[in-house]
């Protein structure tokens, strides 16, 4: 069922494991959920006839707790009854990346030695795998699993009902498989749902589930935490979402004071998401079962700080802007759609005037679709910090290098260059030509730094 | 000398032998009589910034190696050198050769902001200061002793700096303005003292910022110098949040810390004195203040995230801002 080129790479692989390890000790299977991942390297295991050892990355994501497991695991070579072994390393994704390496780079150097095959397992797509794993990449043999197709989907379905007995409308088989998404493990769920205690399930049947959340779509997981009405509710977006909850962190943190704007709540609120914060903190220095806390502080702590506000209302936002820039509201048509705010232009704005407007409209989150002609609005805006790292890197680059300079000069640290000298020395460079040279000459600039000094 | 200092006043002015220093002068005494003996111990010097810490051994360097000092002496930054393995590494490569051609066999290792070191990487750095003890001596340098652990503290004789008088700030500051031949009447001098809080290097960079762009120089051209840097901003971002204005506050401090490249403790400590200085809060706002900024202060040292630190602070103030309507 789906996926048959990457069961036959991940195949191939297995058994290039021969009397000696092949090239590569390990071999990663990642792609969206619900794909056959873990059954595939269950399926395959059993069929060569390994003893599998499933371990729950996430579970023992530390350094020294993958190394106690996992090292020990990786040397054993046979079971007791003379059965060779494989290792699973599942739910890779919630081994956190960026801030602890550890994890990763203890696995990395599991994999480096290991005499029995390791496949690891994550529940990501490729943008996540560049950055997060990008130690394992080069280690490892990389097996991709795509989304299943509608039609698979839909057979699938089809067997699965038939084998059980139940008859299922061809339109409910339809629906089911549409709006899974290529999930196959969603649709067999829903299925299960609506057969359940029945022969029959007709159209009628499945009215009630209404359009599924798209669980990879942020912002309607923002929405679902910020309106959260248990904390149970709240904190089940986090493991049911694919997305890092450092992700989420950083989207709540974002638009926390757009929908929580009074001052009282808005403290309450941040201080409560400064908690989860230092929560982080701790679990990543001492033991990862504090991120319970933090994960209740984050969603449901951040909700019920909320009773009064009703939030900066986007609408009020756009027609502020639009009136900012002498526009009359009559030029524009605005409509509140599924994804935000859509703003569009009843007639020809002139390209000055669109572009001031445009402006106006990037300042408060708002984009412009091209080909329809309409900006629109997100009901949640996404974390600016990293854009703002982005956007900036160039000039901070220029910054820390004229500032390293600048600090062997003057004995300071290269952060007391900035924040100290800098400053200043730009007012000085500023203001003469004769002082600009000098200071070229005395701290060998290049023509880049010059020009970012005097910019 | 002044092509040597890129015609920054504060190189160009940084005395270059003991007998040039105005101020320490009981600091400077005892380092004069190491010179004499040709030998030092171990030296630890604390104090606040610019006051004449690095300028005090690198004169003494000079004093005792003639102009060839650089040959025998090497500066670490603590905060900038990544890890303690890079310093043991830089330390042993300039430690483990004896002075050759010196009137001394020593070497001297001068470590600036050692206090910014954890209490493992110290301990680290004392087994290296003992290993190499008989062809280097390290001179540390911070703000604080009590930042430094004991066993350094007690292998090193402790210097410590106090912060200049006007009456030596005024000595400093009229030569350079005599040597330079600029403009400055007494209110500007007052405010170039009240604005560096007795840090001669910020005193003299603030001096020849406005006397780069005015002719004369009064409290007003020093405070257009200060409004273009830093603690504007920070100013600034205090005054949107007590506005009520969260979100352009948080964009200031965004501003700050990523464009800017500010550290989060200098943010802290700016924040801190300008809340302290504030003439709108309340007393017990202050006192309310104080807690929340040194509960972020304290986190941040614990390894927190510095945006989402801060910006509690901000809805902090709003709240006051609001309150106080």
């Amino acid at each position: 069922m789906g996926n048959r080129e990457a069961v036959s790479k991940l195949d191939k692989w297995i058994k290039s494991w021969g009397k000696k390890p092949p090239k590569k000790r390990a071999a990663f299977v990642y792609g969206p959920p619900g794909t056959g991942k873990t059954a595939a390297v269950q399926a395959l295991a059993t069929e060569k006839g390994y003893d599998l050892l499933e371990i729950n990355a996430s579970d023992s994501r530390t350094k020294n707790r993958i190394e106690e497991v996992l090292g020990k695991a990786a040397g054993q070579t046979v079971t007791v009854f003379g059965r060779p072994r494989m290792i699973l390393l599942d739910e890779m994704e919630g081994v956190s990346g960026q801030k602890d390496r550890g994890g990763i780079t203890a696995i990395s150097n599991v994999i480096k030695s290991t005499r029995i095959p390791i496949v690891l397992v994550a529940t990501t797509v490729e943008e996540n795998m560049e950055n997060k794993f990008r130690p394992l990449r080069s280690k490892a043999t990389l097996i991709e699993f795509q989304p299943v197709p509608f039609g698979e989907v839909y057979k699938s379905l089809k067997r699965i009902a038939e084998e059980n007995g139940v008859k299922v409308h061809p339109e409910v088989l339809d629906t089911l498989a549409s709006r899974s998404q290529g999930d196959l493990r969603s649709a067999i769920n829903d299925l299960e749902t609506v057969a359940k205690g029945k022969t029959e399930v007709d159209p009628r049947d499945i009215e009630w589930m209404g359009e599924r959340d798209r669980q990879d779509y942020t912002p309607n997981i923002i929405n679902r935490i910020f309106s959260a009405r248990s904390l149970w509710e709240a904190r089940q977006t986090i493991s049911q979402s694919m997305i890092p909850y450092e992700d989420l962190f950083d989207w709540i943190y974002e638009n926390l004071p757009l929908v929580i704007d009074e001052p009282g709540e808005r403290l309450q609120a941040l201080e409560t998401l400064a908690k989860a914060d230092v929560y982080q903190k701790r679990a990543r220095s001492s033991n990862y079962r504090l991120l319970k806390y933090m994960f209740n502080l984050m969603t449901g702590g951040v909700a019920f700080s909320r009773t009064k506000s009703q939030g900066l209302g986007l609408m009020k936002q756009v027609h502020a802007a639009i009136q900012r820039n002498g526009m009359p509201l009559s030029n524009f048509q605005t409509t509140e759609t599924r994804d935000g705010v859509m703003i569009k232009p009843i007639r020809w704005l002139g390209r000055d005037k669109w572009g001031a407007l445009n402006g106006e409209l990037r300042g408060i989150g708002a984009s412009w679709t091209y080909g329809q002609n309409f900006w629109v609005l997100p009901y949640f805006r996404e974390p600016q910090t990293k854009w703002r790292y982005i956007t900036t890197y160039h000039s901070r680059r220029k910054m820390k290098a004229v500032a390293a300079k600048l600090a062997v000069k003057t004995h300071t640290s290269t952060q007391e260059a900035v924040t100290e000298t800098l400053p200043l020395l730009r007012i000085i460079y500023n203001a003469d030509q004769e002082n600009a040279e000098k200071i070229d000459a005395w701290l060998g600039l290049e023509d880049k730094e010059q020009k970012y000094l005097s910019g | 000398m002044s092509n040597m200092s890129g015609g920054m006043w504060a190189e160009k002015y940084r005395p270059q032998t003991l007998n040039d220093m105005i101020n320490q002068t009981e600091i400077v005494s005892r380092l004069k009589m190491f010179v004499q003996e040709k030998n030092l111990p171990h030296l630890l010097f604390v104090g606040p910034a610019g006051v004449g810490k690095t300028t005090s051994i690198l004169a003494l360097a000079r004093d005792l190696y003639g102009p060839g000092y650089r040959n025998f002496t090497l500066e670490l930054n603590a905060s900038d050198e990544r890890g303690i393995d890079v310093i043991r590494e830089k330390v042993k490569n300039f430690a483990r050769t004896a002075a050759i051609a010196s009137p001394v066999s020593f070497k001297i290792l001068i470590m600036d902001e050692a206090d910014s070191l954890t209490s493992a990487a110290q301990h680290a750095l004392r087994r290296t200061m003992e290993i190499y003890t008989r062809t280097c001596r390290f001179c540390l340098i911070g703000n604080y002793s009590e930042n430094i652990i004991d066993p350094i503290q007690s292998r090193c004789s402790i210097f410590r700096f106090s912060s200049l008088d006007e009456k030596d700030m005024k000595t400093y500051i009229m030569n350079i303005v005599m040597r330079e031949q600029i403009d400055i009447i007494e209110e500007g001098f007052d405010a170039v003292y009240q604005a560096s809080g007795g840090d001669l290097r910020k005193a003299t960079n603030l001096l020849q910022a406005a006397a780069a762009t005015k002719d004369v120089i009064d409290d007003v051209s020093i405070y257009e110098v200060l409004g273009k840097v830093s603690p504007e901003r920070v100013r600034a971002m205090i005054q949107q949040s007590l506005k009520g204005d969260f979100l352009e506050a948080r964009e200031i401090l965004r501003e700050l810390l990523i464009d800017q490249g500010l550290a989060p403790d200098d943010i802290i400590r700016m924040v801190y004195s300008e809340l302290m200085r504030n003439t709108v809060l309340s007393e017990q706002w202050k006192v309310k203040l104080s807690d929340k900024v040194g509960e972020v202060d304290y986190r941040l040292t614990q390894g927190a995230r510095p945006e989402i630190q801060l910006s509690t602070l901000l809805a902090h103030l709003a709240l006051a801002g609001e309150e106080m309507k």
